[in-house]
């Protein structure tokens, strides 16, 4: 187990679905040969297929301690990277601007589409990125030892010099949050912008985001945001967790999306969403959690003050972010059973 | 022009003469069980390789030869794999009949691993012992061919003495071979 983990909560009553997250991470870290069809943040409706299509039904993660791989998913399930036929429209007159193919599939297709319950529309958005998991089943799934979760932070990585690009880890991942660089024949992932963080400086998605929905430190610092969303005031949830491998990015789920008509009433009493979709996402402790941010949000409207939505409005960057100097890391000490 | 250079030259083409008249071994594959529960054992699709070799001037040049329907010639989609083709020798002089582990030989008893791969060409690895394999960064000469439903890798190595162990290793792309997701033979020794 490492000494600390680095952690991310997103709450996503504040995503805006903007992508700002994606571009700031393919800009930095994707923009490379073979990494095209990357994107190791991306934001998908919910409820949609996802990126890759269909990667929550496929499989992976373990199942009674034993891996359970999936299938890699195919070229269309990313969704193929196009061009544009520019030269043909911008420069010899002519229709609009069009793919050069006609595309299939793309990481963002069904985008806002959603779903329908009681006759009325509902969706809502959800980024995702690697979760650097406590049992990561990527690490657990390579037989050359590639992957590995660094001691001081927990962050997880693939060591591009032992990877030989077999990808048991992308059938392993039950996030599907693993690419093959077909390029350099490697398995390649998020890297919590590991490079940022030693000198300060937060992870690029949540820097960039207007939202302001990211939160990021040390699950184990009693000072972080994190560790009081997850930890203290329990508002915050793991996707899938019966995939067992414990993922450290923890999401604050939709509780008070608006419906003409339902002012006052909580989800629970009138749901606007189906909670079962939720249940299916983040367990059956969402309902609690729901509960919890209900209550906080009656407190905060008869006039008391809700420290929890105080902390998840995230006025600033100090606030959201505590991200320790790499030399004092062995200095925090660990507050892991509370 | 010395013989080997001359022989080399020549035997590196899978299709030349030189080959016609040196002696076939066929050599029975088998397939590596399932890494997983979840995974459904594998066809064995090919059955056997046809290996000959030639010495001269202190070379061996091997020419190895298998059917398969299909070529997967890149490791293409995020889902696609390519053929390959290994021979493993003792990495040091054996004696009497031991042979050296075939998962990869141990500690002490390391070998080398001549590896062909459709995607990214020849390089030699070292091991000594499951998951300790690694590419060193030589390279040696190999050419490949597929015509006919028919792979032929030659490969031009150290001399193998008469009665050296070797063993062959498969990789059919199509049925996501890599790794130890494979076929293999048992031990042989050289004519």
């Amino acid at each position: 187990m490492s000494r600390h983990q680095y952690s991310m909560v997103l709450d996503l009553n504040k995503c805006l679905g903007c992508q700002t997250c994606t571009m700031a991470c393919k800009k930095l870290w994707t923009d490379g040969d073979g990494m095209d069809y990357m994107y190791w943040n991306n934001v998908e409706t919910r409820p949609g297929q996802g990126y890759p299509r269909n990667w929550d039904k496929v499989g992976g993660g373990f199942e009674n301690g034993q891996l359970r791989p999936s299938e890699i998913p195919s070229r269309e399930d990313y969704g193929q990277p196009f061009e544009y036929n520019y030269e043909e429209r911008l420069f010899q007159g002519g229709l609009q601007v069009m793919p050069n193919e006609p595309p299939v599939n793309t990481p963002n297709w069904d985008e806002d589409v959603g779903a329908l319950t009681l006759g009325e529309n509902y969706y809502f958005y959800l980024p995702r990125l690697c979760n650097h998991c406590t049992n990561p089943a990527c690490l657990a799934a390579c037989p050359r030892g590639a992957l590995y979760k660094r001691e001081e932070d927990g962050i997880v990585l693939i060591d591009q010099e032992r990877c030989e690009g077999y990808r048991y880890c992308m059938k392993a991942c039950p996030y599907k949050k693993i690419y093959f660089n077909e390029a350099l024949g490697k398995a390649q992932k998020c890297i919590f912008c590991y490079p940022r963080l030693e000198k300060g400086e937060v992870n690029a998605c949540a820097k960039q985001c207007p939202g302001r929905l990211r939160f990021v430190g040390l699950l184990d610092d009693p000072d972080s945001a994190v560790y009081k969303l997850v930890k203290v005031y329990k508002v915050a949830l793991g996707l899938f967790p019966e995939k067992g491998t414990e993922p450290n990015v923890f999401y604050v789920p939709p509780f008070n999306p608006p419906r003409k008509g339902n002012y006052g009433k909580s989800v629970l009493e009138d749901p606007r969403m189906p909670l079962d979709y939720l249940v299916y996402l983040f367990g059956p402790e969402v309902l609690d959690v729901i509960r919890r941010l209900e209550a906080e949000l009656q407190k905060a409207q008869s006039g008391s003050k809700s420290d929890v939505l105080q902390l998840l409005i995230g006025r600033d960057d100090a606030v959201r972010y505590q991200i320790p100097q790499l030399e004092t890391l062995v200095q925090i000490q660990p507050a892991r059973n509370a | 022009m010395t013989g080997l250079l001359l022989l080399a030259a020549v035997a590196l083409d899978p299709n030349a003469g030189v080959w016609k008249a040196a002696p076939p071994t066929t050599v029975a594959l088998h397939r590596t069980p399932p890494l997983y529960s979840t995974d459904p054992p594998a066809a064995l699709e090919i059955a056997a390789v046809e290996v000959k070799l030639l010495r001269e001037g202190g070379k061996t040049m091997a020419r190895l030869e298998w059917r398969d329907a299909s070529a997967e010639k890149t490791a293409g989609a995020p889902d696609g794999f390519a053929d390959g083709v290994a021979l493993m020798v003792p990495a040091k002089p054996v004696t009497g009949d031991l042979n050296p582990s075939l998962q990869m030989g141990d500690a002490a008893h390391p070998v080398l691993i001549y590896y062909y791969d459709a995607a990214r060409g020849a390089a030699l690895m070292e091991a000594a012992g499951r998951g300790t394999t690694r590419r060193t960064k030589e390279r040696f000469p190999a050419q490949a061919a597929y015509e006919g439903g028919k792979w032929v890798v030659t490969m031009e190595l150290p001399e193998l003495a008469p009665g050296a162990p070797y063993s062959l290793a498969v990789w059919n792309g199509r049925q996501q071979d890599r790794d130890g997701r494979k076929y293999f033979s048992i031990w042989q020794r050289t004519p």
